[in-house]
């Protein structure tokens, strides 16, 4: 568990276009610049909505980040139904 | 020069970013009150537009996260977000009323950190897009911690604020002052679209209403239950109240539109 540095890549994605164009490009690779679990790196490298919601990324890291990825609002609601 | 111009706004991202999504009559109350306060806003000539807005995960992170920062920088950029149908901008900056601003701040039991380089997410970019538009007026941007624990309480807020209001008002600059945030939302939570109205209502006619201790009597826990993670940024409405010790508010319009996920109210401050 490595909340932290899951966090840390989201907000260098979406804060920085140059990191961004990295993940865009080669997500696996970028990954690897932060010390993650094999679940939370395959969380990012998918850009899976509801596992890095319940891994505990904050909502305001993680939906920039789907918007980023043109993950819609209905989607990103569908990914997240009936959860808490 | 005194303060010539205050207002308090909310910036959910959907007025720009899918403004089409919201009911037409909701979203023109909004974007119509948008524009009817920057007419006011230009309407008052300020040399300096003071913005009380919030962080996003745009400038700090965990490693780092201030209370209070106080922009310093002779420009900033924005939005961050590619979605916004914002254009990118270079903001100009007032370095100078920044430097002043911090000196005072130290001087006087208030400790913000400062910032020369800041970027700006659509919470300062909406607001100034409606406000400032073509970026005319510099603008020094005050951030308060709402995003994460431990944030400074309402009251702490205030009192940030009538300090800033006090040196504001001595400002050889006409100053104009915004504040940034709010009301109820969960913004990317399950809870996302969820709205609570009564406690919106109450919050704006506590504001309009004057009472001061009100308005900064809520707790961290009440606010995080009642209004949301996103409902931490009223904390920016308080500060400004307390910069205008004596001015009236002006709700202008209040419409929780749920495909923008946020209550969302503007509010024109006027001396009395």
């Amino acid at each position: 568990m490595s909340l932290y540095q899951l966090q840390k890549l989201i907000y260098h994605v979406n804060r920085d276009p140059s990191h961004r164009e990295r993940f865009r490009q080669d997500p696996a690779e970028f990954v690897k610049g932060y010390e993650l679990t094999e679940e939370e790196k395959s969380a990012a490298v998918n850009v899976d909505v509801r596992k890095l919601y319940v891994l505990g990324v904050h909502s305001l890291l993680l939906r920039p980040f789907t918007l980023s990825h043109k993950i819609s609002n209905e989607d990103y609601a569908k990914a997240l139904a009936g959860l808490e | 020069m005194p303060i010539v111009f205050a207002c308090a706004t909310s910036h959910a991202p959907g007025m720009t970013a899918w403004p089409e999504a919201a009911p037409n009559d909701q979203a023109e109350k909004i974007l119509g009150s948008y524009r009817k306060l920057g007419e006011m806003l230009a309407a008052s000539k300020p040399d300096t537009l003071v913005a009380i807005t919030v962080e996003h995960w745009a400038n700090f992170f965990l490693n780092h996260m201030p209370p209070f920062c106080i922009g310093r920088a002779g420009h900033y950029e924005g939005p961050i977000e590619e979605w916004l149908r914002i254009p990118k901008a270079r903001v100009p900056g007032d370095a100078k009323l920044s430097a002043e601003l911090l000196r005072a701040c130290l001087d006087n039991g208030f400790d913000p950190t400062f910032s020369d380089e800041l970027l700006f997410d659509h919470a300062t970019m909406l607001p100034l897009h409606f406000l400032n538009p073509n970026m005319a007026v510099p603008v020094v941007p005050v951030i308060i911690n709402t995003l994460t624990p431990p944030m400074p309480t309402p009251r702490r807020c205030f009192a940030f604020g009538q300090f800033l209001g006090r040196e504001l008002e001595g400002s050889e600059k006409r100053v104009a002052v915004i504040a940034t945030g709010g009301l109820s939302h969960w913004p990317g939570e399950a809870k996302h679209g969820k709205i609570n109205i009564p406690f919106d209502r109450k919050f704006l006619n506590t504001l309009v209403s004057g009472d001061r201790a009100k308005l900064t009597a809520y707790s961290h826990e009440e606010i995080n239950l009642e209004a949301g993670s996103g409902g931490h940024e009223i904390r920016t409405w308080m500060a400004l109240a307390g910069a205008l010790p004596g001015w009236t508010a002006e709700l202008l319009a209040y419409e929780p539109v749920v495909p923008w996920a946020t209550g969302c109210a503007l509010v024109a401050f006027h001396r009395s």
